[in-house]
């Protein structure tokens, strides 16, 4: 029997498998072309990464247990200094939140003054990190979210610290962003001190970014902190971005070399922020207090 | 020792394996270097059932991988066709081969798919020089015995 299987088995290949190898080359080829030419390919995508679900949670499920694990040994002595930390913290951003709420107010009024459009707070809706894309020369996350939280591809993704990127992909229960350090991606952004306009670069180093063309005479200096400048459309204004580490005036180049550290954690963060501007949020985002409410 | 069958959840579970292993359970700092767990899992089968998985499933596979990479839809899928086709017209020699000599060919297998997609890229303008991207070909070839060795016991048990 044994001999009939091996038998069998020995005259399996034959005229055929060179015909499907030609037939599968050419759909690989309509496909590659599809996807870089052709809008049906996002929609190819997201219907296979939405049936990829399963793999993306199994993926992220050793982490989930770990973190688990963490959650049920860790002592009561230890949760209640936690619990202390996390309430004098509290505390203090509480405080802050008192002034901000006064001085968002008086902005409101200021804005109205010179007669400019009133600004609204954006609305955030918490994702979890679920995975990393394995390419190590991209540097894009996977979000728990996708198209059933309203989630859109172009929204700003934040962590606790400044901007991290954008989503770039959606699909109905997971979406793909890429992050600010990725060598394909640009923030435009503003100095914080004077407004001095720039454009960063990602430059594929998660702790280090480029500024393009900053001529040498501008105002900037190491420490400067960069926020989001709101042009282009694609980020919201205002949001920390990175801080100056290193600049240099070659009087040989035409600009200088400014690069920048970004705030958020990039390489660390597994809780994210995804922003919808101007309000346009379902219901399951997380209503922040708008400056509206004091009007 | 020819075994030549397939057991449907098996293969089932194998590939969800590896396809989980492609995003995960792998230090980031190393990730020049995670073998080609799909490409394994794609040579094992071929190599032990080639009626049943074959090329087109081979292709189907890579499908699922490139959307796990985010690469270009097709792109993977024409590595894992060619891995496939390469493992199917010369199966019945690798089947005598020993497990030195098939680590080798495995890694030829894998770099020269890898190579392919590569060339690919680089036409599209997609991605800089570099042999980088034939790390998870060695890799690959290094863990295949222990690899083959393992999915072997788990046929034999569920047998």
């Amino acid at each position: 029997m044994n001999r009939g299987r091996f038998i069998n088995t020995l005259f399996t290949q034959g005229p055929l498998i060179g015909s499907r190898l030609v037939l599968v080359v050419l759909l690989s080829g309509a496909l590659i072309g599809m996807d870089l030419y052709l809008p049906y390919g996002d929609r190819v995508r997201s219907w296979l990464m939405t049936g990829l679900t399963p793999v993306y949670w199994l993926g992220n499920a050793p982490d989930r247990v770990i973190e688990w694990g963490s959650d049920l040994t860790t002592s009561r002595s230890d949760l209640l200094q936690k619990n202390k930390a996390l309430e004098s913290r509290l505390l203090v951003l509480e405080r802050r939140a008192q002034r901000y709420t006064a001085l968002a107010a008086e902005n409101a009024r200021l804005r109205e003054l010179l007669n400019a459009s009133e600004k609204l707070d954006d609305r955030v809706l918490v994702a979890d990190v679920i995975g990393v894309t394995p390419d190590p020369l991209t540097h894009e996350i996977i979000l728990n979210r996708g198209e059933t939280d309203g989630l859109t591809e172009g929204q700003a993704v934040l962590d606790a610290h400044g901007l991290m990127g954008q989503i770039v992909h959606t699909s109905a229960y997971s979406s793909r962003a890429i992050l600010i350090s990725d060598d394909s991606h640009a923030v435009p952004v503003e100095v914080n001190r004077n407004g001095l306009r720039a454009i960063m670069l990602g430059t594929g180093e998660r702790g280090r970014m480029e500024l393009a063309h900053v001529p040498d005479t501008a105002d900037i200096e190491v420490g400067d902190l960069l926020v989001s400048s709101g042009l282009g459309g694609r980020f919201p204004q205002g949001y920390p971005v990175a801080r100056i580490s290193s600049l240099e005036h070659d009087p040989g180049e035409p600009f200088a070399r400014v690069e920048a550290r970004p705030l958020a954690k990039l390489d660390s963060s597994s809780l994210v922020l995804v922003v919808f501007s101007g309000g346009a949020a379902t219901g399951s985002a997380m209503e922040p207090e708008s400056a509206r409410e004091e009007d | 020792m020819v075994l030549r069958s397939i057991s449907h959840p098996v293969a089932i579970v194998s590939v969800v394996v590896a396809l989980v292993a492609t995003i995960a359970l792998f230090p980031q700092q190393l990730a020049h270097w995670r073998p080609e767990w799909v490409g394994l899992v794609v040579i094992y089968w071929v190599l032990r059932a080639p009626k049943t998985f074959g090329i087109v499933m081979a292709w189907v596979v890579g499908l699922l991988v490139d959307v796990l990479r985010a690469d270009i839809l097709g792109m993977n899928a024409l590595a894992m066709a060619l891995i496939a086709f390469m493992v199917l017209a010369s199966h019945q020699r690798l089947q005598l081969f020993p497990v030195a000599q098939q680590a080798l060919v495995v890694f030829l297998m894998i770099g020269l798919a890898h190579m392919v997609v590569h060339f690919l890229h680089q036409v599209l303008g997609e991605t800089g020089g570099g042999f980088d991207y034939l790390l998870p070909a060695v890799t690959s070839g290094l863990i295949w015995p222990v690899f083959r060795v393992f999915w072997d016991f788990v046929n034999r048990k569920l047998e």
